[in-house]
């Protein structure tokens, strides 16, 4: 079509179309996604926008509900209207696409689904080539598929290309008049593309060849020299098309009454992003921060998702001050530390062949649920039964866990003690974060919210016939309680049970009764030790670490499954017991904690390495995940 | 809130200038929402009224004199919280540039040879922070204040959560507002090594951030520097940039 035909239609779509119509124009010397007035202001000769068009459909700010802080929650909220949204150049097409294929895969994410949906994306080639940008070497400067228009500017003449129903619906209502291309506008928009193609500035290898050398390279010294210059202000991530990682925080209205549960943009190099509630940062050093991020760009995404997460647009080169987040220039690096011949860094980093938990829908809103008794086990723990006010009894697993809200203070991962089958469920909670905290000071008739059962719990039908050993430390026990009793109540199919249960001294011991009853039975082993007694305490058990009951128990290692729930600290310490009993890796489970916030595999906070222990965890079998620096050994 | 007996809440000005209390003033049509969930028995600016019986007292302003830290002392008795309430409260702001020079000093150059001697004219060596004096619960910091972090922090106290302040950079802020980088303005920007809550309010307008917040606890000021120099700003331009809202006897 004509140039003034191309202009005519989009001006008639901004003026008569219901949906807000965006576009990119002109901030100062750069370039901004941006409601659009008229045709004039729409800018396709740009070279990169200063935030990707990804901030329409997952907002830097969005309400994700709304809620009463006495209990119960509505999903916002206002009927997205759609959107146009002009001039996406190819690479942020497919950063979409990735993203789409993340958040609208497994556990799809309701808000992202409906904003994608009712979105047009009217793709623009590239006129001109961002300083920084890569995108030819990444395969990213031009798009074939993923857009429903996709417009070539020709200077005289403006070639349409139709990419979806959508698009040709859009094209139909409000470019009647447009004449069917002539073939000479699609040879010169191919010519163009070509031309465009050799200029660019910056090049790097193929992102298919990342993953090859990220396999190797784990301890290269690339990631110490240059974190060390990183100033951790995560402008790298930020502005990243396909990032994606996202906060979560309830903020009270001012009058106390109401409040909303607000998403925002995270990232992984800021250090808070793995902190849990008891303080744990299990990314600590900036060096992991710094290598997280490239790792999950060329070796997690692409393992996980089949795509590498970088499409070459020079957004973070630009944005980092200290100049290090350039993947060009890493990458660029790594390849020539291959040539050279550089010692490589063997580490196993294949992911685990475990299928990701599929959560009940909707994934983001919670069921409300009463509490119905509230015990105190011991000093630092209460004891919480529930009860879905639907009327539905939660349908879990052994192992799996909640996503708990107290409204107005947040949400926290939480897992349950009681055995599956009840109209009611248990759970434990030590005080250690904000939720904690005030579930702490909450009485039996008080409303929170639920959402799970979450993640992969034990498979206790592949256990049967076989020896248990329950290893458990600390408030450990509570997500294997809900295991022992499945175990115990089905005694007769499994073979020799013992359990070993060690806290820090006698007055944080959990679940005294049950633990008395295990003691009467003969065809339990149970054994309990504390770290220390301080004096005056009353204590006939064992005094020692958890450790220290390993070498004194007999189990056949051929037919024992151990089930090793603890502290992060433990782990390492118990399985090397286990090792020199000759337990197999493949025998032992393992359950693990961090930082949830969305428990459906999205929000990044919860990875070990490119593992997401929310869906994909929290029980693990060591075998699989033995090779994760990030899983055992805090600070690789 | 109601059915609860409201918190009573009261505010105190030390060395400042009363700006952050101004912004609570200007709440607007939300300060009746904040009078439905606290009682103030004691605000200065804004009513005429005062009580020594509250549970949360807001404190602004910076500690210069031995007869501030007694009143400080004596808030600090009879409040259950003590939150402070902007820059100066919080790190002192600009009021500890003096500590540069002795009080001595100070005084002559302000008030000239003839200083009355009474407790009023008697300083301290140096102006402290509010926490340098007694204890604090809660940090709303700023030169001024933000109002919605206000609202927030008062709101978390109210219900039990504790009041946390952002643990990442102004970057984070700027960069979801889609600002152009100051950096690339040719300005210098203190935003990688201060705490975000503002909303990134000076590089919304094409201004640097001036750290009005405090540096965030665990900064790389070796990599903030490094880039300060890589944009051309001298060593002295770098203390006095950093001293401003942060001052330090030690250097950064």
């Amino acid at each position: 079509m004509t140039k003034e035909e191309w202009l005519r239609f989009v001006d008639k779509i901004i003026q008569e179309d219901s949906r807000e119509v965006v576009g990119v124009q002109a901030k100062m010397k750069k370039f901004v996604f941006a409601p659009l007035e008229s045709s004039a202001d729409l800018r396709l000769d740009y070279d990169v926008a200063v935030l990707p068009p990804k901030k329409y459909l997952l907002p830097q700010h969005e309400d994700l509900m709304r809620f009463s802080l006495k209990g119960g929650a509505e999903a916002d909220m206002s009927p997205a209207s759609g959107r146009i949204i002009f001039g996406v150049h190819p690479y942020d097409v497919i950063a979409i696409q990735q993203m789409d294929k993340v958040y609208l895969g497994k556990n799809p994410d309701d808000a992202y689904k409906k904003r994608r949906n009712e979105t047009v994306l009217v793709a623009s080639d590239i006129l001109s080539v961002q300083e920084r940008a890569f995108s030819a070497s990444m395969g990213t400067n031009t798009v074939k598929e993923g857009y429903d228009l996709l417009v070539t500017d020709l200077k005289d003449r403006v070639l349409l290309e139709i990419g979806s129903e959508k698009g040709k619906i859009l094209l139909e209502k409000y470019g009647k008049n447009i004449v069917d291309g002539e073939n000479s506008d699609a040879e010169a928009a191919n010519a163009l593309r070509k031309e465009i193609a050799s200029s660019f500035k910056t090049e790097t290898i193929h992102g298919d060849d990342w993953h090859g050398l990220l396999e190797k390279e784990y301890g290269h010294p690339v990631w110490q020299e240059e974190s060390e210059k990183c100033l951790e202000c995560g402008s790298c991530t930020l502005v990243c098309p396909t990032c994606y990682c996202y906060d979560v925080q309830d903020i009270a209205d001012l009058d106390m009454k109401e409040g909303a549960r607000k998403r925002t943009w995270d990232g992984c190099l800021l250090k808070a992003f793995t902190a849990v509630g008891s303080g744990e940062v299990f990314r600590d050093k900036k060096k992991d921060r710094y290598r997280h991020r490239f790792y999950r760009k060329g070796k997690y995404n692409p393992d996980r998702y089949g795509f590498t997460a970088c499409v070459g647009c020079g957004r973070c080169s630009t944005a980092c001050l200290p100049d290090i987040a350039d993947p060009a220039n890493v990458f660029t690096r790594l390849a020539s530390a291959d040539e050279e011949g550089e010692p490589e860094t063997n580490i196993d980093l294949t992911p685990p062949k475990v299928q990701e938990a599929e959560i009940d829908k909707p994934v983001l809103m919670p069921r409300s649920a009463t509490i119905v008794r509230i015990e105190e086990p011991t000093k630092c723990e209460k004891l919480y039964e529930l009860k879905m006010d639907d009327g539905k009894p939660l349908d879990y697993k052994p192992g799996q866990f909640v996503m708990v809200s107290v409204f107005g203070i947040g949400e926290a991962p939480i897992s349950i003690s009681s055995a599956p089958g009840g109209d009611t469920f248990e759970m434990v909670i030590r005080e250690v974060g904000d939720v904690t905290g005030k579930l702490a000071t909450m009485k039996p008739g008080d409303k929170i919210g639920i959402r799970g059962p979450m993640g992969n719990g034990f498979d206790a039908e592949s256990m049967k016939g076989k020896d248990i050993l329950f290893i458990a430390g600390g408030i450990g026990i509570v997500p294997m309680r809900s295991l022992i009793d499945t175990v115990l109540a089905n005694r007769k199919d499994f073979g020799e049970v013992h359990i070993l249960y060690g806290c820090k001294e006698p007055g944080e011991q959990l679940f005294k009764e049950a633990s008395d009853e295990w003691d009467e039975r003969d065809d339990v082993v149970h054994l309990l030790t504390v770290d220390k007694c301080p004096e005056g305490a009353c204590w006939e058990g064992n005094i020692g670490l958890i450790t220290t009951l390993i070498p004194n128990i007999d189990f056949n290692p051929e037919n024992t499954v151990a089930v090793v729930i603890g502290p992060p600290i433990m782990y390492m310490y118990v399985i090397k017991e286990l090792q020199k009993k000759d337990l197999p890796d493949g025998n032992i489970l393992v359950s693990l904690e961090r930082r949830m916030k969305c428990g459906i595999g999205k929000c990044g906070h919860c990875q070990i390495n490119g593992v997401y222990t929310c869906v994909e965890g929290p029980v693990f079998n060591y075998e699989d995940i033995k090779g994760l620096p990030e899983a055992f050994h805090m600070g690789w | 809130m109601s059915e609860k007996v409201k918190p009573k809440v009261a505010f105190f000005d030390f060395a400042s200038c009363e700006g952050c209390q101004l912004q609570i003033a200007n709440l607007e049509e939300k300060i009746l929402d904040l009078i439905d969930i606290v009682d103030v028995v004691s605000f200065r600016e804004v009513m005429k009224e005062h009580s020594d019986d509250y549970d949360i007292a807001f404190i602004e302003g910076s500690i210069e004199r031995p007869i501030d830290e007694e009143r400080l002392k004596d808030i600090r008795s009879k409040a259950k919280l003590v939150v402070a309430l902007g820059a100066c409260a919080c790190t002192g702001c600009v009021n500890k540039l003096r500590n540069q020079w002795t009080s001595e000093e100070a005084m002559k150059e302000v008030y000239g040879d003839d200083i009355p001697e009474n407790d009023f004219f008697r300083v301290f060596p140096e102006a402290k922070s509010v926490d340098e004096c007694v204890q604090v619960d809660a940090y709303i910091p700023g030169c001024p204040i933000d109002r919605s972090e206000f609202a927030r922090i008062v709101t978390d106290l109210i219900l039990g959560k504790k009041p946390r302040l952002p643990a990442y950079p102004v970057c984070v802020e700027c960069k979801k507002n889609e600002n152009i980088c100051v950096f690339e303005l040719g300005q210098f920007c203190l935003g990688p090594v201060t705490r975000a809550g503002c909303n990134s309010a000076c590089p919304n307008f094409k201004s640097g951030c001036e750290g009005c917040r405090g540096f965030l606890d665990d900064i790389d000021m070796q990599a903030q520097k490094d880039v300060l120099e890589e944009y051309g700003i001298t060593v002295d331009e770098m203390k006095d940039r950093f001293n401003m809202f942060n001052y330090k006897k030690e250097e950064y």
